[in-house]
Formats: C-alpha cells, structure tokens, sequence
C-alpha cells in the first residue's frame, strides 16, 4: 500500500470562550491516500470546518487553538513546525501543496482585486511567474473550471460574478499551482441547488486533468458523499464516529449515527411523505455526555454508553467504529 | 455612472437654495439685526451730543427719536426695504453674477474679503488635516494588527484623552502654559506670524539686509512717495538694487517681510505648532478608532482568511488585501476634507487670532455683518455640496463595486 499523504494523528482543537472551553475537536485520527476522495460528514457544529482549519492552521488564536496532536504532511510533521513558532513551513505549502476552498463563494474573494490578480497572485508568490506568465496561466485555469470568454473576464471584479462562477474562480485559484491536497469545506452549500451538482463534477473533473490532487471534501450531505467520496469520515461532536469505504458506509453503516444520517437520505424510487431525521438535538460542547456523545439520541443505546466512551473498534479491515455495539473483527 | 453624477450636480441646486434661504431668512427675523445696530448706534452718537450740548431732558427724548424717513433710508441702505423673498431673490441673482454685496463692517467686497482670508485657513487647516492623517492611519492599522496588546491599550488611553477634549479647549490651555502668559514662553500667543521682531528674538539672525530710504538716489525715490525717509526698506523692495553696497546694512529688528526666505518660514511655522496640534487633536481620536475599526472589520472576513490560504505572509495579508479595503471609509473622508477644516476652524482661528475664513465668519456674526456671513454660508455650503460629490468619486475611484454597478 501507498504512504499517506496526510495523517491526522489525535488532533486537539479547543477554543477557549467565555462560556468555557470548546472542544471542538478532541482527537481525531484519520488519514488521506494521495488522489483518493475522502470524505467527513455530519451535522453542523461536529467540528468539520475546524479539522479542516486545523490541518491549515488557520484556526482564529484567540480564541482557538491547536492543543495537541500530529499533522504529517508528505513526512513533515508541520504541528511541530507550529509548536516552534516556525510558520514558514505552512506558508510554504499554504496554496502550494495544499489548498483549500470555503463554504462562502459570496466574501472569499477580495472585493477591490480583479479576479486575475487574484488567481495569479499565488502563482507568482509560490512558483515564482512573472506576472505575464502568470496571467496566462490563470487564464488557463479559469478556461479550465468553465468561465466562458476567460481572457476578458479576467479583468472583472468578484461582483461582477455570480456565486457559481465565483466558486469556479475558487477552483482554479486553488488548484493553480498544482496541490497535492485540495480541502473543499462545504464548497457547494451556499449555492443554487442547481448548479451544486455541477461544481463537484467540475472539481473532479480538473483534479482527474490537473495533478490529480487527493481532496478531503466536507459536507453534511450524505448524497454529495455518495456521488464522490472514496472513503468516509463520520464526525460527531468533535470526534470521528466511523471510518470505512463509501460502499460499506452505506450498505453496512455500524454507527447508529451513520444509520441516522443515512435514514435522512431520500430513496430513489421510494415516494417520500415525511424524511426521517434524528430526533433531538446536538449537545452543548460545554456540557458533552460522559460516556458516548452520542447517546442522549441513541435508539439502542446500552447502559453503560452514558458512562463509558466507547473506544474506537475495526469491525472489519478498514472499517472503524466508536460504538460499543460493534464488535471487533477476529484477529487473524 | 455618468447620469449618478449628473443627478447628484443637479441635485446641489435646490439644497444650496434651501440652506441659503433659511439662513437669509433668518436673519430677516432674528433680532438685533443690521438696522436695529444702526439705530442704536444713532442713538448713543446722539445721547452724547446731547450730553456736550447741555441740552434739556425734554428734547433728549425727541433726539432719540428716529423719524419715519430716517427708519426707511436706513433699512433702504441695509436692503430691508423689501419683503424677505423679494429681498432673497435679489441676492440670489446677485450671488449668481458672484457679486456676494460689500460687508458693513469693512466697506469692501465680500468676494475681496474671502479671497483674502480664505488662503491663511488652507494653509493651517491643511497642514493639521495632513498631520492627522499622518499620524492617525498608521497608529489605527498598527493598533488593529496588535490587537489588545500593551501598545493598544495605552494609545486606546490617548484616544479617549483626546476625544474628551475639544481641540480649542486645549489651544487656551496651551496657549496660558506656553504662550508667555503664566508660565513658560515658548510659542507666540497668537497670530498667523511676527508683527514685530526684536534685537532680542531668536528670528533676528533671520532678517534680511536693508537701506536708510534717505540712502536711495533722489531720481529713484521719485517713484516710491509713499517712503518716508525715516523709514527703512528691506532686500526684496525694488529700490534696494539702487542702493550702493556701503549703504546697505543688515537690519536688526523687524516684521514678517523683513526676514530672509528661511526665516520666513521658521516663523510661520513657530506660529502653526500649536493650533495646527489643536487641529490634530480635534480629528485624532476619531480618524484613529475609524482607521482601527475599519482595518479590524476587515481582518475577520473571508477573502483575509483566503489570502491566508494562500500562503501569503502576514504582512502582504494585512497591508495589501485588508488595507486596502480597509481604507474606502478613510477615502472617502477627503471630499469632506475642506468643510471640516472650514467647521473646525472658527474657534480655532479665534482662539490663536488667526486672521483666516473661520475668524472673519464668527466676527460677522458677532457684527451682525450680513453680507459677509451670507457670503461664508455660501461658499461654506458650496464647498461642502462638492466634498460630498467628490467624495462619491472617491469611493467609485477605490470601490469597483460602486464603479461598475
Ligand atoms: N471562532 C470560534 N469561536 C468559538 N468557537 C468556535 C469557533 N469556531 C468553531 N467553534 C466551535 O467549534 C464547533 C465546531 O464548529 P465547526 O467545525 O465550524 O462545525 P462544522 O462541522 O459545522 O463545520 C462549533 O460548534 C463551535 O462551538
Ligand atoms: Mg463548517
């Protein structure tokens, strides 16, 4: 099997506020194959944009901060790298190796650059273009992710672009300088239903022509994750619930969460009356259960999930939960 | 674009009508107007008269009387002859052949007066409005990237101080602790530059070179009669080149024009120190927060997280995608530049005895000297209908948003 190209070993994120301390993330292991699709879902406030955050170092500080934990990127470990003060090395790979593409196509744009400067500006910074050159290729790019007459839109303002089109602007510029890693956080949430299926075909459209960068897409949307994930993340307060490959997530999900989740999800060829979600409500990171954080909406929770957290299990190779109703593959 | 500007000129035409018109009417109605002044002062001319004369007490009274004659000739002169709008119109039309009347209180033309005067409020105004600028824009961005440290906390101290305290308010105490008055005699105690200047004063090494007129050649003098002869002339007078060298002398006391380029300006700017500082400290705390608040806003939004993304440094973040946009409202700000140097410099130039725009309104005012203060109303409101305009096409300069929709 390949090296990972990125390991997330036990990441700790906390933002310390006036309520108390949130621990947004609270040791989350997993890892990305290089040009695999993997995907982390969950509801809102499960912690998602915060790894992703986290492995960028973008976190706000204050309030938040990374407490813990290891990010291996291609064998450097760039936590070290924070934990010394060195931020030359996240600089460095900062729209360069790794990339990312937020949630907001609308305020990720800087208002007064023309969206050239704007994708041209990382490829000057990290591979050295001039600014001729490197115009040419953000006009390549910009053909690339589909906006029509590129060479003359070029010289517009993000206003002068709809939220679609921006998002598409956010594509190229990210995929510009040729990453290893692409972070799509919720990169289709805020747009028009109709254009959202669009965008992801396009991402895996210019990664497969690009430099097949692997990408860790976040979504609350258990269909987005069906249509182009590889593997599966499952979050729930800021830990990892289970791991396995899209197939198994959705054939033989083991969490009761997963189960939740997926039971949301619309049928094809089933006439929907009234979609089943999971009843209650996500818990107060300052007031998490003892046990599973789960359990205040479990429906077969157990006795001892309101004492006891459930440590995380491999019910079959590759396939990992935190449930104490899984069991734990036979050793061979 | 083009029509929004249009728009917005056609626009100034009935608000420079209606501020014009309320204040003139204004003064129609408020009491102790021009005419009134007139007769008081007739009065008194004639009480004291009546007094030398040794007149009886019964004709004093009939002297104090202003005949009906008299009362119209009088408001004829002050044009309060006719109803106020027919009064209004007649100087509407007069203000738009730029004929703004001839003040009561100088017999010269309003126009001459605020050509004269309006050049000394530039200068200070300008000078304390670029000072602040200086100052403030730096130390707004510098405490919004330091955010809550030690530096901000102790200049957010400054800023409070300096909001609480009206910048003239200041000048008067300055000017009690450093003008000679009390305490220490470090700055003039007011004016715009030296009327006089003594053997003592550190400008004398500044005065020019000059001649005794007695010394120029009678066929020269001829042109100057105005020079008495024992009068004396400096350097840059036209005859000086007429007098021979042995003649010539270096003068040691002295005025303003007397001093060399250098001295001349050393002096001029000995005399702005202290109001150009109240200036300052009138916009200092304001431009400050402003600048701070509107760099802080933009630090927390999305495209700073994305330039971030990036991998650009800290720096490159903060002074070019933050700054910038950060600047619009400070920008913007400029247009206004000229009223806000023309509103705070009334008590200002009173305080320092700066003979400028500010001092000739209040004076006007306090005169009741009409056609002047009109004539500041009306080039007060006309600079102040521009600024907003100007600060428009500021905001379209920087904001593509603006510009392209
Ligand atoms: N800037 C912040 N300040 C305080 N708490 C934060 C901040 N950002 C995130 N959090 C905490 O982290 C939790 C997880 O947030 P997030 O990762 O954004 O969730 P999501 O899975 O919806 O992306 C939130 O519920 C919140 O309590
Ligand atoms: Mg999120």
């Amino acid at each position: 099997m390949a090296n990972p190209l990125l390991q997330v070993k036990n990441l700790k994120t906390y933002f310390r506020t006036e309520a108390g301390v949130a621990k947004a993330v609270d040791g989350v292991d997993f890892e990305v194959m290089p040009g695999e699709v993997l995907g982390i879902v969950g509801e809102s406030g499960s912690g998602k944009s915060v790894t992703s955050l986290s492995i960028m170092q973008l976190i706000p500080n204050p309030p938040g901060e990374i407490v813990d934990g290891n990010i291996i990127f291609e064998g450097t470990d760039l936590l070290a790298a924070y934990r010394q003060k060195d931020y030359d090395v996240i600089r460095k790979i900062r729209g360069n190796k790794i990339s990312m593409i937020f949630q907001e196509p609308m305020t990720s744009l800087n208002p007064v650059f023309t969206i050239g400067d704007q994708v041209a500006e990382s490829l000057v910074h990290h591979k050295g273009l001039n600014p001729k050159e490197a115009r040419d290729h953000a006009v390549e790019m910009l053909e690339l992710v589909g906006i029509p007459s590129a060479r003359e839109r070029i010289n517009e303002y993000p206003h002068q672009f709809s939220g679609g089109m921006r998002q598409r602007v956010m594509i190229a510029m990210a995929l510009s300088c040729d990453p290893s890693l692409l972070i799509a956080d919720e990169p289709t949430t805020a747009l028009d239903v109709t254009i959202q299926a669009q965008i992801l075909e396009l991402m895996l459209e210019v990664k497969a022509k690009t430099s097949n960068a692997a990408i860790l897409l976040i979504t609350h949307d258990m269909a987005v994750i069906a249509e182009t994930c590889h593997r599966v993340v499952v979050m729930y307060c800021g830990r990892i619930q289970e791991i396995a490959d899209v197939k198994t997530i959705f054939h033989s999900p083991q969490h009761p969460y997963t189960q939740g989740l997926l039971a949301s999800l619309p049928k094809p060829g089933q006439k929907v009356r009234r979609l089943s979600t999971i009843e209650g409500i996500v818990p107060s990171l300052f007031n998490l259960p003892k046990g599973c954080s789960f359990c205040t909406r479990c429906n077969q929770k157990l006795d001892k999930c309101e004492t006891v957290p459930p440590e995380m299990v491999e019910t079959s190779p590759g396939h990992f939960v935190r449930c104490h109703l899984a069991k734990p593959m036979k050793s061979a | 674009m083009y029509s929004y500007f249009i728009r917005r000129f056609l626009l100034m035409i009935p608000t420079f009508i209606g501020i014009t018109f309320l204040c003139f009417t204004v003064t129609r109605f408020v009491p102790g107007g021009p005419v009134e002044q007139a007769v008081l002062r007739y009065q008194q001319a004639m009480a004291m008269s009546g007094e030398g004369g040794g007149g009886t007490s019964g004709s004093d009274m009939e002297q104090g009387q202003i005949s009906e004659e008299m009362m119209e000739s009088l408001k004829a002169i002050y044009g309060f002859d006719k109803p106020f709008y027919e009064a209004y119109a007649i100087w509407l039309w007069r203000v738009l052949h730029f004929d703004l009347g001839t003040s009561d209180t100088y017999s010269r033309p309003v126009w001459d007066l605020i050509k004269e005067k309006f050049p000394i409020s530039i200068i200070f105004g300008l000078s304390g409005f670029t000072l602040s600028y200086m100052i403030c824009i730096p130390l707004g961005v510098w405490k919004a990237v330091k955010h809550g440290s030690g530096f901000d906390t102790g200049s957010s101290i400054m800023v409070f101080i300096a909001y609480s305290i009206p910048g003239w308010t200041a000048g008067v105490l300055l000017l009690m602790l450093l003008g000679g008055h009390a305490y220490l005699d470090i700055v003039p105690s007011g004016g715009k530059d030296s009327g006089f200047i003594n053997e003592t004063s550190k400008l004398a090494m500044f005065l020019q070179e000059g001649a005794q007129v007695s010394d120029i050649p009678e066929t020269i003098r001829k042109e100057f009669p105005k020079l008495g002869d024992n009068q004396t002339i400096n350097a840059s007078h036209p005859a000086f080149k007429h007098v021979p060298a042995e003649k010539r002398f270096k003068l040691k006391t002295g005025n303003h024009s007397d001093l060399s380029f250098i001295g001349r300006t050393l002096d001029t700017m000995w005399h702005m120190i202290l109001p150009v500082f109240c200036y300052v400290l009138g916009m200092f705390a304001s431009s400050t927060v402003l600048m701070k608040n509107s760099l802080m806003e933009n630090l927390g939004q999305d495209y700073v997280r994305t330039a971030f993304a990036k991998g650009l440094s800290e720096r490159v973040v903060i002074f070019k995608h933050a700054l910038r946009n950060s600047l619009i409202p400070i920008a913007t700000g400029l247009g206004h530049m000229l009223s806000i140097i023309l509103a705070g410099s009334y008590l200002i130039e009173k305080v320092f005895n700066i003979n400028g725009f500010g001092l000739l309104g209040y004076d006007s005012l306090i005169a009741r000297d009409y056609p002047v203060t009109l004539g500041i109303l009306v080039i007060g409101s006309m600079l102040k209908l521009f600024g907003n305009i100007v600060s428009d096409f500021l905001y379209c300069l920087i904001d593509p948003r603006i510009r392209f929709s």
